[in-house]
């Protein structure tokens, strides 16, 4: 089933301006899909049309088989989480457990659950010691975390993270994947939309949409992407760390075919020597 | 912009921080008019307010709240305190049967009664500051709002939007250090591209006024825009049901509290409406002391 379906959408905030130009493009339930590209490429746009928050008159969108208009983008909504890219713009309540709980509220839910859902994801994003804390007194690293807990929290079908992770150390990047590693692999049907500047965040994507100027320059699952990298290097990208070893070995004749990660790199390394 | 500090909330836990907000906010208002009940005579009045003061004293002391930011408070209000001995000892109100001061010229008398006057408008002033304080200081932001909408909501039969004013107070309380965070960034950025802030005439010191302010509405729109973004994405829909993570609960200590405190103020106003020419001193030591 697609989760995402896109058809030449097109969409300007001005005039003179283009944000999003014709875009196409499928996403199926379960995937995890990443969008990159530099900044002012529309990426953040995209993210708001796909939720409903700003609207298009070209082009279509559809959740779940359902083309988004003004009557239901509300019931719609309440399938996608968004994570947005600043922290402090997103943290609405004036502590870490009320913003966490700010959308349980919204979905009425029963007050005597509450607490422990909160207390669940602020553990998962290891913001538990800071549930009285406010805004004030917290790192970005810190308040993203919180956002990211709150939108987790609301156990939705859909995530879009705009570049939820870039406060983060690598730490606490690494945390946040492996959450989400979690998340799908706890619920197979998560579509997980993460929006990027971290080429390796992107490796770990099943699906990636490059964009550009309002334009999608390429698109294709993981293979497609990365067996390339002189083309994503000349669309301006870096590469990631194990995609750049397995295809300079490669070039050196060493037949890699069925290694995906660095263990399988090691193992396979070591019984050549 | 240090002045802001004065009424936030402190994190201790008090008798009085724990009182439900909505107690708090009832009897900081009976406390209030209780503050401004008068005597006819100046000695009562005043004993009445030094009373007060020192049971508010202790209070703040109780609740830890910040003496520093208190005093500051005051300081601050130099100039309404200047205003205040001006108006009320240089233009001596006729018809106050009054015992004179000082005569100047043998034509323009200041009286006693301005003095005491002045004096006991300012402290009526510093008492309510320090009652705000303890209410401010005792409750979290959040709760106060809840307990206002609590207040407001009657008012949701004349279809008073009570929830949604309510929500405003929560952000802008939210946003106020955030915001203040960010004048002090601009006014870095601008002093480091040469405008001087603390100098020059007014000229001057309008043009750097406006090179913080302009920023400052641009950045503060901008905010607000992703800030409305992000509630809706969370499913904020004003017209619908929400329950409530927070709930605020009335103790017994909330009841023992309004039982004490509010029969005070009812026989303080008793005292005040009934008893108007009542002497304290006279009352109780059976000396005059004539004012
Ligand atoms: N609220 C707005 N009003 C007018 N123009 C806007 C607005 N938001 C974005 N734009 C413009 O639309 C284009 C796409 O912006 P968008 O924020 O979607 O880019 P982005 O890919 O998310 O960039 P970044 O990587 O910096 O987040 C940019 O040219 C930007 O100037
Ligand atoms: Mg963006």
């Amino acid at each position: 089933m697609k989760a995402i379906s896109v058809k030449n959408l097109t969409y300007s905030y001005d005039e003179h301006h283009i944000a999003i130009d014709d875009i196409s493009f499928d996403i199926m339930q379960g995937s995890y899909v990443s969008i990159i590209g530099p900044n002012g490429s529309g990426k953040s746009t995209l993210a708001k049309l796909i939720d409903g928050l700003i609207s298009s008159n070209k082009g279509e969108i559809k959740i779940f088989d359902t083309t988004l208009d003004r009557k239901n983008v509300n019931k719609l909504r309440q399938r996608i989480g968004i994570v947005f890219q600043n922290p402090d713009n997103q943290f609405i309540s004036s502590t870490v457990e009320d913003d966490i709980a700010f959308g349980l509220e919204n979905q009425n839910v029963d007050p005597a659950l509450m607490k422990d859902i909160v207390l669940e994801y602020a553990k998962k994003v290891k913001m538990s010691d800071y549930l009285d804390k406010e805004p004030s007194n917290l790192s970005g690293g810190q308040k993203q975390r919180v956002a990211i807990a709150g939108v987790l929290a609301l156990n939705r079908d859909i995530i879009i993270f705009d570049e939820a992770t870039s406060m983060l150390d690598p730490k606490g990047r690494e945390d946040i994947r492996n959450l989400i590693k979690q998340l799908r692999k706890s619920n197979p049907n998560l579509t997980m939309l993460s929006i990027t500047h971290d080429i390796e965040e992107a490796y770990l994507s099943d699906y990636v949409i490059i964009l550009n100027k309002g334009k999608i320059v390429k698109q294709g699952n993981h293979d497609e992407i990365f067996s390339n990298l002189d083309e994503l290097k000349s669309l301006g990208f870096e590469t990631p760390f194990f995609a750049t070893i397995k295809e300079k070995l490669q070039k050196r004749g060493y037949d890699l075919k069925n290694i995906n990660n660095i263990e399988e790199l090691i193992n396979k390394l070591c019984q050549l020597m | 912009m240090d002045s802001i500090s004065f009424g936030r909330y402190v994190n201790y836990d008090s008798f009085i921080h724990r009182l439900d907000a909505r107690n708090k906010i009832l009897l900081l208002i009976a406390l209030m008019i209780m503050i401004f009940m008068p005597f006819s005579t100046w000695s009562t009045s005043l004993i009445f307010s030094l009373l007060y003061f020192i049971i508010l004293m202790i209070l703040m002391g109780v609740s830890h709240c910040s003496f520093k930011s208190f005093f500051k408070g005051i300081l601050s209000m130099w100039f309404l305190l200047l205003f205040l001995i001006i108006m009320f000892i240089f233009i001596p109100n006729p018809s106050l049967s009054s015992v004179p001061l000082y005569t100047f010229n043998e034509s323009y008398t200041i009286y006693w009664d301005g003095i005491y006057q002045a004096a006991y408008i300012f402290l009526r002033l510093i008492l309510m500051m320090s009652l705000t304080l303890i209410l401010t200081s005792t409750t979290k932001p959040l709760d106060l709002t809840y307990a206002l909408e609590w207040y407001m909501y009657p008012l949701n039969i004349i279809n008073f939007p009570s929830h949604t004013i309510a929500m405003m107070i929560s952000i802008a309380l939210r946003f106020i250090p955030t915001i203040l965070d960010e004048a002090k960034r601009i006014m870095k950025a601008q002093e480091s591209r040469g405008v001087d802030f603390s100098r020059g005439g007014l000229f001057k010191k309008v043009k750097a006024i406006i090179s913080l302010i302009i920023p400052l509405f641009v950045s503060a729109f901008d905010r607000s825009q992703q800030l409305s973004d992000a509630m809706e994405a969370r499913g904020y829909d004003p017209n619908s049901k929400r329950s409530r993570y927070r709930k605020l609960k009335f103790h017994l200590k909330d009841l023992i509290s309004a039982l004490i405190i509010l029969p005070i103020v009812a026989f303080i106003m008793y005292l005040s409406i009934a008893q108007n020419d009542l002497d304290i001193i006279y009352t109780l030591f059976k000396v005059e002391v004539g004012f």
